[in-house]
């Protein structure tokens, strides 16, 4: 398979790390909400790829950037890795963001590393988003620098409130709504399941539009397996839902496709 | 360059390798890697005669050494997998050789499955028919258990098709042996073997299963040593072919599957840590045969010594 070179792989905070790999292709291709799959090492203890979003892509430097948590053992072995070692890097894959037009304000709204996902909308939407992020606590707060200096409107809710508003990311909603009367916005949501569901349903209520970009675990990455489905509505079913492969048909799906369990 | 070529049931292969069904979804979706048709066959996942949903989620959890699955067999359906243009369709216009996966949950409709299959046959190669899923909870399990049941099956499918019949034995028995030979005396034309072994994880920290249906399937390289004495076992047990699977994640697997009795061999949870492994099983085999100056594939077949 092909071998991707670590340019660079730092720790941004915590257990939060940045790693760019030399991907010229990839880094042409790659589109807001999409990802790569990641064989970190030829391990055979180790018989499943790792997915990551693509948080940047640079075609002129051919390089692409990822922000991920070490919680287990293959992000725990990817920040040991040293730049000049290589990875095994599928991609891009998945479905991406559909970027705002002119006259749409853009609010990606994130939970975790979930804002690495967005990132690339400040390039493809038509104006700057408006960052929502929600962390637990201080240290667990990240790229919300990098937003602001991108020249983004960032606001920050912490369960502890030790930093930003204190609660949840999905109260920053209504708030920015209500300081723009009139405005048309455009969401982008990525986090962790109640994240999503709670965010789902904010939007609904409020009769707005979005993207959700889901967060399950994968094998193949590419559509075979059938390890990754979310339930999305489907009128024709029964119940009223069927199941898609988040990988193929996802991982960012259209807010109205997305069905919230009662 | 050996000859990789082989006899298998009644087909010729271009070479031993195939794809494991469940591990290369239902079409194209490891076109982008390479041409399917380089494989011996492609093995599409299970069809029944309905589309299913399958299991909830979470599906799937690795473990070391390989992974547990209970995706419970999501699928389209006989009727759509035949006639929707992103199934059998493009699998024929890709010119792959396709082995055709099929289950049921009764003996009713694993016949009616085959014999929709048979008159839509065109494109597929052989039906490979899965006993041994343990995920279904209606079915799947018991038929390749029951030593009567599977009779039942095995009889029941042989007598709606024309086309060459695999029976799918499943490891989570006492004597595998005994299966194959109920496959072969009921007219199967090969066995493939191992489904994937009972299995279970539970993370530690919510206390909860790792996989919503508690309990999956093992396959990956952890299974690889039950799997090849299984199939040393069926070997001297049976006169059909054996397609040899169960952790198969480098060519020197594969000869060790052929060297203990296997015809052909199938790459299952490989395909997901690298999807090209297919090929480089291929190559290896070739440079395997030419190093030990051995002229065809055929010769390794239980050519284990003692
Ligand atoms: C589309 C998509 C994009 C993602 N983007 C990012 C990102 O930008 N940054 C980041 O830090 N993480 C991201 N994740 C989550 C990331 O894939 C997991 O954190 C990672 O796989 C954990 O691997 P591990 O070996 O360290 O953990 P372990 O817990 O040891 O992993 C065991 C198995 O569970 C899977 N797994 C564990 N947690 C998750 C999870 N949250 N989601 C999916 N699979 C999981 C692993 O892939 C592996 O197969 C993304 C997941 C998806 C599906
Ligand atoms: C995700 C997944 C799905 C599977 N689905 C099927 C299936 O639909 N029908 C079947 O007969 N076997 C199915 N299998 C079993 C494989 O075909 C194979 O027998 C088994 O995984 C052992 O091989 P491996 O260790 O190389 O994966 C599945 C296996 C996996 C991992
Ligand atoms: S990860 Fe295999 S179908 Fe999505």
């Amino acid at each position: 398979m092909a071998r991707f070179q670590i340019l660079e792989n730092v720790r941004l905070r915590g257990d939060y790390f940045r790693v760019v790999f030399s991907a010229p292709e990839i880094a042409a291709a790659a589109r807001a909400g999409q990802f790569v799959h990641v064989r970190i090492d030829e391990r055979r203890d180790h018989v499943l790829r790792r997915p990551f979003s693509i948080h940047d892509a640079d075609p002129a430097a051919g390089s692409i950037t990822l922000i991920y948590k070490r919680v287990g053992s293959g992000t725990a072995l990817l920040a040991e890795k040293a730049a000049g070692s290589c990875c095994d890097l599928l991609g891009p894959l998945g479905t991406a963001f559909t970027p705002a037009p002119e006259g749409v304000v853009p609010v990606a709204v994130a939970g975790g590393y979930g804002a690495a996902a967005t990132y690339m909308l400040v390039r493809s939407c038509a104006r700057k988003p408006v960052l929502l992020i929600g962390a637990r606590n201080r240290d667990e707060l990240i790229l919300d620098d990098v937003y602001r200096a991108a020249g983004c409107d960032v606001r920050v809710a912490t369960d502890d409130g030790g930093c930003g508003v204190k609660g949840r990311v999905t109260e920053l909603v209504e708030p920015l709504l209500a300081e723009n009367p009139g405005k048309k916005f455009f969401f982008y949501g990525c986090g962790p399941r109640p994240m999503l569901a709670a965010l789902g349903r904010k939007l609904r209520e409020l009769h707005r539009d979005g993207e959700l970009s889901v967060d399950e675990i994968m094998c193949c990455g590419v559509g075979a397996c059938f390890g990754c489905v979310v339930k999305i509505n489907d009128p024709d079913a029964e119940k009223g839902w069927s199941y898609a492969r988040s990988c193929v048909e996802g991982p960012v799906f259209p807010l109205e496709k997305i069905y919230l369990e009662k | 360059m050996a000859d990789l070529s082989t006899s298998f049931a009644s087909l010729e292969l271009k070479n031993p390798v195939t794809t494991a069904s469940g591990t290369c979804g239902y079409g194209l979706e490891y076109a982008n890697f390479y041409d399917l048709k380089k494989l011996g066959a492609v093995i599409v996942k299970g069809i029944r005669m309905t589309p299913s949903d399958g299991n909830p989620m979470p599906r799937v959890c690795e473990v070391t050494g390989g992974m547990i699955n209970a995706i419970g067999l999501q699928g389209p359906g006989v009727d759509a997998f035949l006639h929707d243009d992103h199934y059998l369709p493009a699998l024929k216009k890709s010119g792959a050789t396709v082995f055709v996966n099929i289950w049921g949950t009764s003996i009713g409709e694993y016949a009616d499955v085959a014999a929709a299959l048979d008159a839509g046959s065109d494109g597929i190669s052989a039906l490979e028919v899965n006993i041994s899923c343990p995920n279904v909870k209606a079915g799947g399990a018991a038929f390749g258990t029951d030593g009567k049941l599977a009779a039942q099956v095995v009889r029941a499918v042989r007598g709606a098709t024309r086309l060459p019949v695999i029976v799918k034995l499943s490891p989570n028995v006492a004597d595998i042996a005994e299966f194959g030979r109920i496959a072969e005396a009921e007219g199967a034309d090969a066995i493939s073997l191992i489904n994937t072994l009972g299995a279970m994880a539970i993370d530690i920290e919510t206390r909860r299963p790792k996989i919503a249906n508690v309990t999956g399937g093992l396959s990956g390289p952890a299974v690889k040593p039950v799997a090849i004495r299984m199939v040393y076992q069926c070997f001297r047990a049976v006169k059909v072919p054996i397609l040899g699977m169960g952790g198969i994640s480098c060519g020197a697997d594969a000869v060790e599957f052929m060297l203990a009795g296997a015809t052909a061999v199938s790459v299952g949870t490989a395909n997901f840590t690298d999807p090209l492994l297919p090929l480089n099983v291929i190559s290896f085999l070739d440079e395997y045969l030419d190093r030990h100056r051995i002229k065809s594939v055929r010769e390794l077949v239980g050519a284990m010594e003692q």
